[in-house]
């Protein structure tokens, strides 16, 4: 079980991956302490199933997919999450464009179902139905998220530029 | 165009990485993998083997005679291996085996094994039309796995789990059971065990009072308990929900990955107390 080539695979990977699981965690958990801890429960839970990975090929969606849900759990428990409310976002000025930094602050200020789709769409580049994946919806919540994302970042995109 | 987003990725690309990473990666790597809760990749192996022989029952008039004699259903499971496909270019393979339950002319039998077989050939369609959808030098990065394994072989219950695994980079399972009374040739269906329907709620609070505890015991176990935007949290079992029958006459409940738990968790199972649903039983013919 220690040195099964799969296991290897893994400990390379997570070698090659980790500044990406870092960055990821810490869109999502916004701490320092924190980030680093969905990085370790991360990778605990990674060699507890990697057994069950099939294809090698797809290592960094799959950690990249732990540091996600491992990430939400850890705002799950956390009910001190502050989370701004739609409305509340909406109600900036209409007809404002944002420069570069206020998008960035405004993707920090999404709600996070909206915010993880940004970050993983145009960030770390996964398609739409591996995000579906990612994030155990469908297709369609993930692109209705996104278009309303979008929508509430104030960026227009073309078809092709959102992608499949 | 011009990519709004060039900047906030950039800035997304340059969060600070700390020192103390390195350390962490390398401690929680050296950490030996516990052992995992349920056996699942082992089923392929024991259904390959049994494959083999397989062939011959479905051929031979002799075998199929003889198989004809046995005296109740269900004494007897061969494996069907409806298809084997290996695509290497496209990253792609499609494995499915059926189990097949020989029991004489008994119509119970003869219409579960023809609908696993049906299961299995509409998994394959799934699978091959999926793969049409590709372009020439795309790669679907898929594997489908169905097969079975016997979960409780006594002479009174049989009860048979199949599972599909999906792996589209990481993977899902999702299971089917099957439960038969092998004496009276009847499949036994979790409404017929009870008087009336407030077994769904018996069971579905015992159920929240192991996932309850198990996660009180336990950190790294999440249910999906506590009402929040990202998941919807469990509430209750089906009226017809996924269960079994243990060999020790005990009632299972089982959940799909991702049905009430994180996929890490995997598929998830509970033994329901017979106290806490013993009142409501038909009779302790099958639970007790």
């Amino acid at each position: 079980m220690k040195n099964t080539p799969v296991r290897q695979t893994l400990v390379s990977a997570v070698h090659q991956y980790k500044e990406d699981m870092y960055r990821l965690a810490f869109s999502y958990v916004k701490n320092q302490a924190d980030a680093l801890d969905v990085v370790q429960s991360s990778i605990e839970k990674a060699l507890k199933s990697v057994q069950r990975l099939q294809q090698i090929e797809a290592m960094k969606s799959w950690l990249l997919t732990i540091v996600v849900r491992t990430s939400l759990d850890i705002l799950r428990k956390q009910t001190k999450v502050t989370v701004l409310e739609e409305e509340a976002f909406t109600s900036y000025g209409r007809e404002d464009r944002y420069p570069d930094l206020d998008l960035i602050e405004a993707i920090d200020a999404l709600p996070i179902k909206y915010r993880s789709i940004i970050i993983l769409r145009f960030f770390e580049d996964f398609k739409i139905h591996e995000i579906a994946h990612m994030l155990e919806e469908n297709e369609n919540t993930v692109k209705s998220r996104l278009y309303k994302a979008l929508k509430l970042l104030r960026v227009s995109l073309s078809e092709e530029d959102i992608g499949q | 165009m011009t990519d709004p987003f060039r900047k906030a990725r950039n800035t997304y690309k340059n969060t600070p990485i700390p020192k103390e990473l390195d350390r962490l990666v390398d401690q929680a790597l050296q950490t030996s993998p516990r052992k995992r809760r349920w056996p699942q990749r082992s089923l392929v192996g024991i259904a390959a083997a049994a494959a083999i022989f397989a062939g011959t029952v479905n051929m031979s008039p002799t075998v199929a005679e003889a198989m004809a004699k046995w005296p109740v259903i269900g004494d007897v499971v061969k494996t069907i291996t409806f298809a084997e496909v290996e695509m290497e270019e496209k990253k792609a393979s499609f494995q499915a085996t059926s189990p097949d339950i020989q029991g004489g002319d008994s119509a119970l039998a003869a219409q579960l094994n023809e609908q696993y077989i049906e299961e299995n050939k509409q998994l394959y369609n799934e699978f091959m039309s999926e793969l049409d959808t590709l372009e020439k030098n795309e790669t679907a990065h898929l594997a489908v796995d169905s097969g079975y394994n016997i979960v409780t072989d006594t002479p009174q219950i049989l009860s048979i789990h199949r599972y599909v695994v999906e792996m589209r980079g990481s993977s899902a399972q999702t299971n089917q059971y099957d439960t038969i009374d092998k004496e009276n040739e009847m499949l036994i269906t979790l409404p017929s065990l009870f008087t009336d329907h407030s077994y769904i709620e018996a069971i579905s609070e015992s159920i929240k009072q192991q996932m309850k505890a198990q996660m009180a015991a336990d950190e790294n176990k999440t249910y999906w308990l506590e009402d929040d935007d990202m998941t919807e949290p469990f509430q209750q079992i089906d009226d017809d929900h996924t269960f079994y029958i243990t060999e020790s006459h005990q009632l299972v409940i089982v959940f799909d990955d991702y049905e009430v738990a994180p996929g890490y968790m995997g598929s998830v199972e509970f033994t329901i107390p017979t106290e806490a649903i013993d009142h409501l039983l038909v009779s302790n013919a099958y639970i007790r």
